[in-house]
């Protein structure tokens, strides 16, 4: 079912996304996003200078969470859906974490021939605590159009 | 000695700066996120769809950045360490999606700074926005960013 078409039709209020499962972390894919991203601070990739910032060690990237959140999204609506995104990164993701991005559909509304869906998202780690919490915006195009 | 964050920071405008949005970048940042989707990997893909192109992942214009500015401008407008900030909230307004190719101006502000108690004590939330608009004049997006500055 991955990357199947979903019209506005398709989806309801109470919809849940399909969870999508990332990780577990690696200090690779931490060292890959910073390449892509442009992001080095050191935070990512350095276990004493984030000792010594008093982080306790490496964590992710909240973009790199925050990418995993929206990939949930376009997994199940598709890409370029995506009108609005934002997000609160409420905890530290760490490496071997594995994170679990889910949301349901809050209401839908038209505007413009699209039909728009209201998404609370969230992400979790493997002891079920919310790493990133959110809402989203996503156009739909209509089965008639 | 507890660090102050200058309220006069509010309204502050950095200098724009232009970007282009590079097929290989765009490619690399859906890779890193361990997001295959076609229609950011794949060329034919992205060539026989409504967009003509590949697109952009919704958070690509996150690597937006002025290579030509000093990257420690806004902690050094802080006066912090790099150590003591954390990515707190981000947000993403998508007007229309991002091609391979495409050139845009980035503007940033810092909108908002509030105070806070957290858990690990004090700290400071530093709101910038960014807007980023095409050749033809058209916002694209926006983005606003929520810096946490632990005090």
């Amino acid at each position: 079912m991955k990357y199947a078409k979903v019209y506005g039709e398709d989806v309801k209020v109470g919809d849940a996304i399909p969870p999508l499962v990332k990780g577990p972390i690696a200090q690779i894919q931490l060292t890959r996003y910073a390449g892509a991203s442009g992001d080095f601070n050191p935070i990512h990739q350095d276990a004493e200078f984030a000792r010594a910032a008093g982080m306790g060690g490496v964590f992710a990237h909240g973009m790199l969470s925050m990418g995993f959140v929206a990939q949930s999204v376009t997994d199940w609506l598709g890409a370029g859906t995506v009108r609005k995104l934002g997000v609160r990164f409420s905890a530290l993701v760490r490496l071997k974490d594995v994170i679990t991005c889910t949301g349901r559909v809050l209401g839908t509304s038209e505007k413009n021939g699209e039909r728009l869906v209201e998404l609370e998202l969230w992400a979790e780690n493997q002891r079920g605590e919310k790493v990133v919490t959110g809402r989203a915006t996503a156009a739909l195009q209509s089965r008639s159009a | 000695m507890p660090i102050r964050i200058d309220r006069a920071l509010v309204g502050k405008e950095y200098p724009a700066f232009v970007v282009t949005a590079e097929r290989g970048k765009i490619k690399a940042f859906a890779r890193a996120i361990g997001d295959l989707n076609q229609n950011y990997v794949d060329d034919d893909i992205g060539g026989a769809s409504a967009w003509g192109d590949i697109i952009a992942p919704p958070t690509f214009a996150i690597t937006f950045r002025d290579e030509t500015a000093d990257a420690a401008a806004l902690l050094r407008d802080l006066g912090v360490d790099i150590g003591r900030v954390l990515h707190g909230e981000q947000e993403f307004e998508i007007h229309r999606q991002i091609r391979p190719g495409e050139t845009f101006t980035c503007r940033t502000k810092v909108v908002d700074i509030q105070d806070k108690t957290g858990k690990s004590g004090p700290m400071a939330l530093v709101t910038r926005e960014t807007v980023i608009v095409d050749r033809g004049g058209e916002v694209v997006g926006t983005l606003r960013h929520v810096t946490v500055v632990r005090l």
